[in-house]
């Protein structure tokens, strides 16, 4: 890997990390779901600093090419984003139709 | 007649049933006995919240469209409220016969069943039995809930039931949003409840447009299926 592109995407791997801790600070994004981004950045970041540990791992998997594993990595990691993500939509479909019920019944208690 | 000491709800879900909701509470009204009722209008789009509020028919308006199971779930929350011994699941598009409210939770107040499905296949009393693959899509989840419970439950989708205090409790804390008809008896058949079926004479719907319009859909029956094998799997205390 060329030097340049080394620094090119620490920098912009950077900007991602800083993006995420400045929506935390602001409470824009709740901490128990930015962790996962957090722990992707720096997975990325072991890469890029030591890229020999990616031809280790590379090799290690029995991936032909660094980028198969790349792309394997990724799928992986958004359908689990993906999986957490379903979880957090049926309680919140959960808490959404116990709240429509409740409120309803007390409007029709009110008139 | 009725039992004075047993308090009877009819819970009607109603979406878009401006044509015959007032009919239904009429044939309620008319045959004087002693059951209330309380209308669940699901964020209907035509006029039934108005006709509701006109009439002073006893109603809940819900303040965002919640699907059947929603619906029908505020109707056993209201139950449960107010402390209803029997509640009484009751279409409000005059496809249901009130006069059969009776032989419905006769087994209920006698003590021999939990949980009573009105059903339009146990005795050829009713004319209307709707389309042929309707009635085959009924028959293969019958099928199916045998293979899971190993009770025979012939008319499925019905919506005329009947429950008693205990499954009000139970309804009112959890009801299947999801194909609530098939998937509730399978998990009260799971749970050893007493179901029961009796016969009863439905019309044929008068107006508006049933809850279940995917008959054709295979989807809906490979959804149906998987439910209802979830639930019956599932571990119950």
């Amino acid at each position: 890997m060329s030097f340049n592109l080394q620094l090119v995407s620490c920098l912009f791997i950077f900007i991602v990390l800083i993006l995420v801790v400045c929506m935390l600070r602001d409470g824009r994004i709740n901490i128990k779901y930015a962790l996962v981004w957090i722990a992707a950045i720096t997975v990325l970041l072991l890469f890029l600093i030591f890229p020999s540990f990616f031809t280790w791992l590379t090799k290690l998997l029995g991936f032909n090419v660094g980028s198969n594993m790349i792309f394997a990595g990724l799928i992986a990691f958004l359908m689990f984003i993906n999986i957490i993500l379903t979880i957090i939509v049926s309680n919140q479909n959960n808490k959404i139709r116990l709240l429509i019920q409740e409120v309803s019944m007390l409007k029709g208690k009110i008139k | 007649m009725f039992n004075k000491k047993k308090k009877v709800l009819l819970i009607i879900p109603a979406y878009n049933e401006e044509e015959n909701i007032l009919k239904t509470c009429q044939s309620i009204k008319k045959c004087n006995k002693d059951i209330d009722y309380i209308i669940i209008n699901d964020g209907s789009k035509d006029k039934t919240g108005e006709i509701c509020e006109k009439n002073k028919l006893n109603h809940i308006n819900l303040v965002h469209n919640l699907g059947i199971g929603g619906a029908v779930q505020t109707g056993y929350k209201y139950a449960f409220e107010n402390d209803y011994d029997i509640a009484v699941q009751f279409d409000g598009d005059g496809q249901h016969d009130v006069n059969y409210v009776e032989d419905i939770i006769k087994p209920i107040i006698d003590g021999n069943a939990d949980f009573v499905i009105g059903s339009r296949f146990v005795k050829e009393l009713s004319e209307f039995k709707s389309t042929g693959a309707r009635r085959f899509g009924i028959k293969i989840i019958s099928f199916f809930i045998k293979l899971f419970t190993g009770t025979k439950i012939a008319d499925t989708t019905s919506g005329f039931r009947a429950v008693n205090k205990k499954i009000i409790a139970e309804f009112a804390q959890n009801y299947p949003t999801e194909y609530p008809e098939p998937v509730s008896t399978t998990e009260l058949l799971k749970k050893g409840y007493k179901v029961e079926e009796v016969a009863v004479k439905m019309n044929e719907r008068e107006g508006g447009v049933s809850s279940i319009r995917a008959w054709k859909n295979a989807y809906y029956m490979i959804n149906v299926i998987l439910s209802i094998f979830i639930v019956s799997i599932r571990r119950y205390k």
